[in-house]
């Protein structure tokens, strides 16, 4: 243990250890599926088999005969006890706003229909083989070009040409064409970002109890928004909220796809309220690939335009994102955000896009990690390096100089980012330098090989609630925290925000340790618990927590830090400005034998006696923090790759991040999450996919079709921050938790490009898998033998 | 994801274990490793009747590297044979492909038997297996036999194995003065082979006396290409050579397709892999 675990004041900056680690290393954790209440059943959810249909028969009688069979939900019953599930990010106009939990036609494989439940997982699946199902089968449509056709089936009576939503952005149209047409030069690409699974360890979970008694309804679940959760589930099943528990214990992972409550998880809990008697739903892994919400699925036609000495003078992209089934909770939100940060770092003299939000028979699209940025980067920062090669200018270069400069900042984009702080160029500057050193010679092994960049601004924090209105995102933007120090001398930090891996337990707690001058250790952070926990709109999505949370926090236990100093004043007869909090104990600054415990303080404040007039009983405080504004995080990512000319393996031989999230808590958790994101990025950029068959059956049933990175394909990198402080976050922090994910298609690609010249006008799609990078090379004649 | 309902044995013995083969030929599966076998269950892709299972039997798990052949038997696991040193000496390919069976944590629970019998097209040691010469040892009730690999692989994950035998142990026979190397293509670590190729080579001086290619992820079992090896052999691994038998490789094989590559690219990667192998063990420039 460091100096810093104990020495209080200073544990924000510290690489303090996670506090739960413990727990989670030594295997007792308490996720979801380690949730054993009595009399449990087990759920098996019965899910379309086709892409699009409708029911027309289903019988379960013979399931029902089959050994530890208790129960079926049949869609029909669950459609007459349920309500629509409302998409929670409207873009206007669009042409659909919710969803059913159980459609009268399907348009998905893996798309609930009901639920059958057993006093086994193994006899729920066995009976559910005895279910019958039969279908009239419907045309499907999977391609989301196709889906626009004239003779495409259409999917949503709401949604004419299967288009839910169609957004300009940006500037009027007219003035970017115009804009464009004066530019000395356009580089034209069409950019097409595949389908990907969020992945997280643990797949999506429910155990639901209903206690008829009282009429209560107990979700947990592994989410990554109790509140919301809740909210849905019971406007869904029309109970009270306060009937409605929804508590997140331990929860593996998130990424985005459990940012809202699903049919199924739905379903779940109706079993459960019908049998009346606790249900369990794990979702296993095939299941997933189905049933949770995929992302990044977007073709971007884009163009930049610039003049012949460099200056970039124009963007545009136009969008067509494939929303799958129906729009998810977030909707088009990815393409809206692929397109409001499409503008990066950089200056534009104009700058716009359309979003097309399009209906397929798949499963829906919704948040994953990056959310539209990551598409936003790899469109933007391909453009700038063909713009390069056009100019013959070194990319590095041709970036600094249409940087937005510190000086300029606060900046407004032409999609109304007000980005806030920081020196962008600074950290290109760096990156360009890191990723040069240590690269060893590079060995005469026939490989070509090259480096690439990638510099991107990270939207963080949503956000105020009045922009989350405005863009029409129905979700408060604010956060909760109460801090609160107990009679014996610990503090609590009640947050509203629902980590699930990113180590907020102890972010959290440092911000209040700090405050309070109590070591990390007396300094406990509960969450996720909608009884307790105080209420979240948005939960832990949008690399949010940290600042907008934190932030929370920090206003909390710097007023109940105040109290304290009054009430310690009060007590030692000292002017509370003389007082400091060191370990746990008060004392006049430079005087420590005046001191009073801060246990002490606390005994006084709960009992309430002899308080200072005026002065509440109790050591609480709460804060509801509407932040100010965005916090803009920035990084430039850069790559060295080597390239196999015969095979069209990319090898990444070096990768360095320059990353900038204003004041860092825990430069330990940073760091790991950049190096998770990154190593999300790399199987973005070179190995994931999911694949559906032209009828809309998915391709990918396992993690052998599914290819994540391993520590095989995700190298050492450097990382290196700055730190410019938030100005409108109280503690100075921005988010972070997605940044990593961003930039490695972009990078890498660039660095492909930059090795391969010859083949950079085709470097327009991911993952760049070997068979594919090889079909670059032999298209472009490059390819060798061995 | 859970199997259907079976019905599970652990005999003691291999004659224990074949009596129950005996009775129950197809509707049983053996259970050695579990590393192929229990996700295909638990995704109800195979659904026996019966499991057997083999972990407690004695006697299936040697390893023996002596008189010109490494055998292993049915039960040893692959990290054994990865790290038993008789094994690394006698044929250090065997070793040098196991490691790019999966991964350790896996490789202690694979074993070479239910490796061999799972007879997966992309799987290593059916190459080596190939590649060597080797044979696959077999036990029923009524007998034993042994079967050379092109008779025991018959097809994507079949074999000449009938219902009431079992694998007992695999022989990799070692060749004077042969040297192999393996390699392969994979989506990531540790997945199995796009393309997989072990090579081996004798030679005299410049003067290859003998060859021997294998592939797997190439065709519906592992693929020896001896026009490539009778191209090779009598000369030396020049420019030339490699030329032709790049093409050779190409002539012989015809791959299907899959998710993470199309039966062109399978093709171009096994010559190129071929002659990368060929490069290497040959050792000079070509």
């Amino acid at each position: 243990m460091s100096d810093a675990m104990s020495r209080p004041g200073t544990l924000v900056g510290q690489r303090v250890l996670r506090v739960n680690d413990g727990k989670l290393l030594t295997g007792a954790g308490t996720f979801v599926d380690d949730l054993h209440l009595p009399g449990t059943l087990h759920a098996v959810v019965l899910r379309s088999p086709i892409a699009h249909g409708r029911l027309v028969a289903f019988d379960a009688a013979e399931a029902l005969t089959m050994p530890g069979v208790v129960d079926v939900l049949a869609p029909e019953e669950a459609r007459d006890a349920t309500r629509p599930l409302r998409c929670v990010w409207l873009m206007p106009g669009q042409g659909q706003v919710d969803y059913p939990v159980v459609p009268r036609v399907v348009r998905h494989v893996g798309q609930a229909l009901g639920v059958l439940l057993a006093t086994s997982v193994a006899a729920a699946e066995d009976g559910a083989e005895r279910v019958r199902m039969e279908f009239e089968e419907l045309p499907c449509v999977v391609d989301v070009e196709a889906a626009l056709g004239d003779a495409a089936p259409q999917l949503d009576p709401g949604c004419p040409g299967n288009v839910a939503v169609d957004l300009p952005r940006g500037d009027p149209p007219d003035a970017v064409e115009a804009a464009i047409a004066r530019a000395d030069h356009v580089v034209a690409m069409r950019f097409a970002i595949q389908r990907l699974a969020g992945s997280p360890l643990e797949a999506r979970g429910v155990v639901a109890s209903w206690s008829p008694a009282t009429g209560e309804l107990t979700m947990w679940s592994s989410t990554q928004v109790p509140h919301h959760a809740r909210d849905h589930l019971a406007g869904a099943l029309g109970l009270a909220l306060d009937r409605v528990r929804v508590v997140a214990p331990d929860v593996g992972g998130g990424f985005g796809p459990k940012d809202h409550l699903y049919a199924d998880e739905v379903l779940v809990c109706l079993a459960a309220m019908r049998a009346r008697v606790p249900v369990k739903w794990i979702e296993d892994r095939r299941e997933a690939f189905t049933a949770t919400v995929h992302g990044r699925e977007q073709i971007h036609e884009a163009r930049l335009a610039f003049d012949d000495d460099g200056r970039f003078v124009a963007l545009h992209s136009d969008v067509l994102a494939d929303l799958g089934a129906h729009p998810s909770n977030v909707g088009a939100g990815p393409a809206f955000v692929a397109t409001g940060m499409l503008e990066g770092p950089y200056r534009f003299d104009s700058s716009g896009g359309r979003v097309r939000g399009v209906l397929t028979n798949k499963t829906p699209a919704g948040a994953y990690r990056g959310f539209g940025m990551q598409q936003a980067a790899w469109v933007r920062e391909r453009l700038v390096d063909e713009a390069a090669r056009t100019l013959g200018a070194d990319p590095a270069e041709l970036r600094r100089r249409n940087m937005i400069r510190a000086d300029e900042l606060p900046y407004t984009t032409h999609t109304h980012q007000n980005y806030d702080s920081g020196d962008y160029a600074a950290a290109l500057e760096r990156a360009t330098e890191l990723v040069g050193e240590g690269l060893p010679a590079a060995p005469d092994d026939g490989r070509r090989r090259g480096v690439g960049l990638c510099s991107y601004v990270e939207f963080t924090g949503l956000g105020p609630s009045a922009v989350q209105e405005i863009v029409g995102f129905a979700l408060g933007g604010y956060e909760t925290a109460v801090v609160r120090v107990e009679p014996d001398g610990r503090a609590t930090v009640l947050t509203g925000v629902s980590p699930h891996g990113q180590g907020l337990e102890t972010s959290l707690a440092q911000l209040a340790a700090d405050a309070l001058g109590l070591p990390i250790t007396d300094v406990r952070v509960v969450h996720g618990d909608t009884a307790t926990a105080p209420y979240s709109a948005a939960g832990t999505i949008a690399s949010r927590s940290m600042t907008v949370g934190g932030g929370a926090v920090v206003r909390a236990a710097g007023r109940l830090r105040v109290k304290i100093l009054d009430l310690a004043g009060h007590l030692l007869e000292a002017a509370p400005g003389d007082l400091e909090i060191i370990q746990g104990v008060v004392q006049v600054r430079g005087s420590p034998t005046a001191a009073v415990p801060l246990r002490t303080v606390a005994e006084k404040a709960w009992l309430a006696w002899g308080l200072p007039p005026g002065m509440a009983p109790g050591l609480e405080e709460k804060d509801l923090h509407d932040p100010q504004d965005i916090s803009y995080s920035y990084a430039t990512h850069a790559a060295a790759v080597a390239v196999d000319l015969a095979t069209g393996r990319i090898e990444i031989e070096r990768y360095v991040v320059v990353h900038d999230c204003g004041v860092i808590v825990n430069p330990m958790i940073v760091d790991g999450q950049t190096h998770g994101g990154v190593a999300q990025g790399i199987g973005n950029a070179l190995l994931e996919t999911l694949v559906y068959d032209d009828v809309g059956q998915p391709r990918i049933a396992t993690f052998h079709d599914y290819v994540l990175p391993g520590t095989g394909e995700v190298p050492d990198m450097v990382v290196e921050h700055t730190q410019t402080p938030s100005p409108f976050i109280p503690g100075g922090m921005k988010g972070m938790g997605e940044g990593g994910t961003i930039a490695p298609a972009a990078a890498i690609g660039n660095a492909l490009a930059n090795a391969v010249p010859e083949i950079a006008h085709l470097v327009t799609e991911t993952p760049m898998t070997p068979a594919r990078v090889w079909g670059w090379l032999d298209a472009a004649g490059v390819a060798t033998d061995w | 994801m859970k199997p259907p309902p079976f019905r599970y044995h652990d005999p003691r013995t291999v004659e224990e274990a074949l009596g129950l083969l005996a009775e129950h030929g197809d509707e049983a599966r053996l259970l050695a490793g579990g590393q192929s076998l229990v996700p295909l269950l638990n995704l109800r892709r195979v659904r026996p009747r019966v499991l057997i299972d083999l972990n407690r039997v004695e006697g299936l798990d040697g390893v023996d590297a002596g008189a010109g052949v490494v055998r292993t038997g049915a039960l040893a696991r692959a990290v054994g044979v990865e790290r038993a040193p008789a094994v690394a000496s006698a044929l250090p390919v065997l070793p040098e492909a196991l490691l790019h069976v999966a991964y350790p944590q896996v490789r202690t629970r694979t074993t070479i038997g239910g490796n061999v019998a799972h007879a997966d097209p992309a799987a290593e040691l059916p190459a080596v297996l190939a590649a060597v010469g080797g044979d696959v040892r077999l036990r029923s009730a009524g007998g034993q036999r042994t079967l050379g690999w092109s008779a025991f692989f018959s097809g994507r994950h079949r074999t000449a194995c009938r219902p009431d035998e079992m694998v007992v142990a695999v022989d990799f026979p070692v060749a004077e003065g042969f040297a192999y190397t393996f390699s392969e293509l994979t989506p990531k670590l540790g997945s199995f082979a796009i393309v997989g190729a072990c090579v081996g080579l004798s030679r005299s001086g410049d003067e290859v006396t003998g060859a021997r290619i294998a592939l797997c992820g190439v065709a519906d079992t592992p693929v020896r290409l001896q026009a490539a090896e009778q191209r090779l052999t009598g000369g030396a691994v020049d420019a030339a050579a490699l030329e032709d038998v790049r093409a050779l490789v190409a002539g012989a094989i015809d791959p299907p397709g899959d998710l993470h590559a199309p039966g062109g690219y399978r093709s171009h990667v096994a010559g190129v892999l071929v002659v990368r192998g060929l490069r290497r063990l040959w050792g000079a420039p070509a």
